[in-house]
């Protein structure tokens, strides 16, 4: 399992992911907040199997 | 005799350990990042209680965000989001120009961290003070302070020890071989960073 705080490198990195992740689901929610939801759904399973990588 | 016999047997060898006995230390993370670890998540849970209030007002009571006749500043807290997530890449810069042993680049990255760290709570307080509601406005503004405080409270203590880091950096406590406080203040700063994305993006923009 990939811990996000190992280092303030991998730290930084996490912060970009979440950046990314956060970005996705904010324009989705644009349109409808339902594909804001549907998003949000798949950015946190994608975070969690990047974390479980 | 007997008595002196029995005293010299009961002192510590020589190559003993005296006192009591030494700590127990993980072959696998430092003493001093095991307590960041354990700080950090702490400080989650503490969000989490925060962002369950939040949910439930907005989501289960059904409250209107923002409660009209109020506005959320939204203008001054995208401009705070840039300087935060800035802050980091320089606090990024800071670590990777010590690794390569450049005293300078992390010198000089510590120090627009700090500065921008600095802005970023300057300008919250001010934005506190233009909002045009406070606390007892209702349940929006209760929680909308307190998230938003709870964080720029984060940030100050990110600043206390990016400080504390810039000032060892300027005395050249720094190199290439031992960086390890830029390296925890670092991750603590990604952390406030992370926390930012998640209040700015619930509170101010969804």
């Amino acid at each position: 399992m990939r811990n996000p705080l190992r280092s303030e490198a991998e730290a930084f990195r996490f912060l970009v992911v979440v950046v990314v992740g956060a970005a996705l689901i904010v324009a989705a929610s644009y349109g409808n907040t339902w594909a804001g939801v549907a998003v949000a759904v798949l950015v946190f399973a994608a975070l969690g199997r990047w974390l479980m990588r | 005799m007997s008595s002196y016999s029995h005293a010299a047997e009961s002192l510590p060898h020589e190559g003993e350990h005296h006192g009591p006995p030494e700590p127990h230390y993980s072959s696998r993370i430092m003493p001093a990042t095991l307590g960041m670890y354990l700080f950090i998540a702490s400080e989650i849970m503490l969000f989490g209680s925060f962002f369950t209030a939040y949910f439930f007002v907005r989501v289960v009571n059904g409250t209107p965000w923002p409660t009209p006749p109020y506005h959320i500043p939204l203008f001054v807290a995208t401009i705070n989001t840039f300087i935060l997530m800035t802050s980091s890449a320089t606090m990024h810069w800071a670590t990777q120009a010590i690794k390569r042993g450049n005293v300078w680049g992390m010198r000089a990255g510590l120090l627009l961290t700090f500065l921008m760290g600095s802005a970023f709570l300057i300008s919250q307080i001010y934005e506190y003070m233009r909002a045009g509601f406070n606390t007892s406005n209702g349940a929006f503004a209760t929680i909308f302070f307190c998230l938003t405080g709870l964080h720029g409270c984060h940030v100050f203590v990110g600043l206390t020890i990016l400080l504390f880091m810039t000032i060892r950096a300027f005395r050249g406590h720094f190199s290439a071989e031992e960086h390890h406080g830029v390296e925890i203040g670092g991750i603590y700063w990604h952390f406030v960073d992370v926390m930012w994305i998640v209040v700015f993006t619930t509170v101010y923009i969804l």
